[in-house]
């Protein structure tokens, strides 16, 4: 893998992605890493042609982890326009002599300071790790034709055998946007048929190994013809509802507190805690919520955890609400932002 | 290899053992040793909260000792530092849920394959403490400079050393003002080491910093600029056995201006 050290940036390789869509992934998977928080972000792209408002979404992804879209590396004509029309610094150029460009090409603004003989060093994999405990002013240079885990400060954790580890292929939970966009971004991105920024990994899945209960397996009955428990109260941390069917929760689910139901679960205001539909197996099983912050989304086997990148550190109360439905589609978690009925 | 237990303890709540646990824990780990923090406060755990695993947790202790899952299983593995590990309480069980046999299996178990378990008691001297006390073979007990905290700390260092266990019990003397201690405002760190007979770990300063982060899920001691997670770092350093001098807290115009204009200077640059 090659490696760059960069002064308060990150270069993020991208030019392996095979379309805009596996790129995006890609970028978000990277993007969720909290050292990539505030950095100032190179982009190598290579010949991959992105339109203006493809590079827009890209932009927007970029700065909604409060990071910051330095420069674009590109050999693409299509890509290179758009990024000039946007205002990106542009470097044009072939691969052995890349970093000396980036040197010369950010210099005029703010100081990306390159060190040339640095980078194309080959470095193991452990080394990384000690760079990032070191933490500052280092960049490594992230391959998007690994998996997402691969990136070095992720693939670090791997060397270590006896400790559980969190799975490499984790897929990012999906989004289908509905009608009412609010953002820019959001619009870009039904446009073009890409997955939607704002809650794109969302929730992350959790590699968890065998988590059914003895005897369980997975099936779809229909929830509807499960009986139903009602509670209107505001469920606390440490407090547990447990039940044989669907639960309706009317009020808050606060951090802390865990909602497991054989059938779905629908909570009539903010979802913080743990909710587990379907917790026997069933895959049709659906958690709706009027906001949808929960710690952890788990429907029947697969155990998803919200993104770090999404702070939410207390009972956030709101009167902003964004319904929310979560289940199951192509053993992935998706969450809808409209409830539709079946 | 057989790693070091550790209990981190108080007495009295809120005086800092939780922060001091996540703190000392990824200290050590920076400095390369394998650590596995333990929360012990089954029922009302904060110690995901401050390293930022909460959204991690699928296992917790009680799950381990219930044999739902392997103890590696339940380990959850720290966002940056591939060193350090977590074994979460669970939030919706409490205190009698596990005893101090199982407790003992368990730091047994992760001695084996990790240079330091730290345990992080939960307040009181009632069940919770005698588990959390029951695999470690030292203790570091914190206090703060008032007089409950202090009483308390006194009550449980008499527990601690009626455990045969426990080999070495050092105190931490935590939110240290030095600005009130100037003013007579404050007891002193002689005064407290005086009443309470313990030899010293580390004297951490109160720094408003601890509020950032405990709310982001990032412990102070990866803040290189913070003098509390300075602190922290030459605790982990006392564990290991270096002598490192006490951070002068009691002149704000000797070190402590000098740290602060370095650091004046730091940010300017910046």
């Amino acid at each position: 893998m090659e490696k760059g050290f960069v002064e308060n940036g990150f270069i993020i390789n991208l030019s392996n992605s095979k379309n805009t869509n596996q790129l995006i992934y890609e970028l978000s998977n990277i993007m969720e890493h909290p050292d990539v928080k505030g950095k100032r972000i190179c982009l190598k792209l290579g010949g991959i042609d992105l339109k203006q408002s493809q590079l827009l979404s890209i932009k927007a992804l970029i700065e909604s982890t409060d990071a910051e879209i330095a420069l674009v590396d590109t050999v693409s004509e299509q890509t290179e326009a758009s990024a000039v029309s946007l205002g990106i610094l542009v470097s044009k150029v072939s691969d052995d002599i890349q970093t000396k460009n980036i040197t010369e090409s950010v210099s005029e603004g703010e100081p990306v300071i390159v060190k040339e003989e640095l980078v194309t060093e080959e470095v193991p994999v452990d080394d990384n790790a000690d760079d990032f405990c070191e933490g500052e002013n280092k960049v490594v240079e992230v391959d998007a034709g690994i998996k997402t885990s691969d990136i070095s400060p992720i693939s670090t954790m791997e060397g270590v055998d006896d400790v559980y580890t969190e799975e490499s292929e984790h897929e990012l939970s999906e989004i289908i946007p509905s009608e009412h966009f609010e953002t820019e971004f959001e619009k870009l991105a039904a446009k073009e048929g890409l997955i939607s920024n704002d809650d794109a990994g969302k929730y992350i899945l959790l590699d968890t190994g065998e988590v059914l209960p003895q005897g369980a397996e997975e099936h779809s009955k229909d929830t509807k013809s499960l009986p139903t428990l009602y509670l209107s109260q505001t469920l606390r941390s440490g407090q547990t509802v447990t039940y044989e069917g669907n639960i309706l929760i009317i009020g808050d689910a606060h951090p802390g507190s865990e909602i497991i139901a054989e059938g779905d679960i629908t909570v009539w205001g903010i979802l913080g805690g743990i909710a587990h539909a379907g917790c026997n197996g069933n895959i049709t099983s659906k958690v709706r919520a009027l906001k949808l912050n929960a710690i952890q989304l788990r429907i029947a086997s697969l155990y998803a955890r919200r993104n770090d990148t999404l702070n939410v550190p207390y009972v956030q109360k709101t009167n902003e609400f964004t319904p929310e439905e979560a289940q199951i589609e192509d053993g992935k978690i998706v969450i809808y932002k409209k409830l539709r009925r079946d | 290899m057989t790693g070091r237990v550790i209990v981190i303890t108080s007495g009295k709540g809120g005086v800092g053992k939780t922060t001091t646990s996540a703190n000392i824990g990824t200290a050590l780990a920076k400095e390369g040793h394998k650590v596995v923090l333990i929360d012990t406060d089954l029922g009302l755990r904060n110690l995901d909260l401050l390293l930022g695993l909460e959204n991690r947790i699928v296992y917790t202790i009680v799950d381990v000792i219930e044999e739902r899952c392997k103890l590696k299983q339940a380990l959850v593995k720290d966002k940056k530092n591939p060193n350090l590990s977590l074994l979460a309480a669970a939030q919706t069980r409490d205190k009698s849920a596990v005893n101090a046999e199982q407790l003992r299996d368990i730091c047994d178990k992760l001695k084996e394959k990790n240079d330091f378990v730290l345990v992080d008691c939960p307040a009181g001297i009632e069940q919770g403490f005698q588990n959390a006390v029951a695999g470690a073979s030292e203790a570091i007990v914190v206090t703060t400079p008032e007089m409950s905290a202090i009483r308390d700390a006194d009550r449980i260092i008499g527990l601690l050393n009626t455990k045969e266990e426990i080999t070495s019990t050092r105190l931490l003397l935590n939110r240290v003002r030095p600005n009130l201690i100037k003013n007579n405002e404050m007891m002193s760190v002689d005064d407290v080491v005086g009443i309470l007979e313990v030899p010293l770990i580390g004297i951490i300063p109160e720094d408003t910093g601890i509020i950032t982060s405990t709310n982001k899920g990032e412990p102070i001691v990866n803040d290189e600029s913070s003098l509390a997670g300075q602190a922290y770092r030459n605790v982990a350093k006392r564990i290991l056995g270096d002598e490192v001098p006490f951070l002068d807290l009691d002149e704000p115009k000797g070190l402590m201006a000098k740290i602060k204009n370095v650091f004046a200077k730091l940010k300017a640059k910046v």
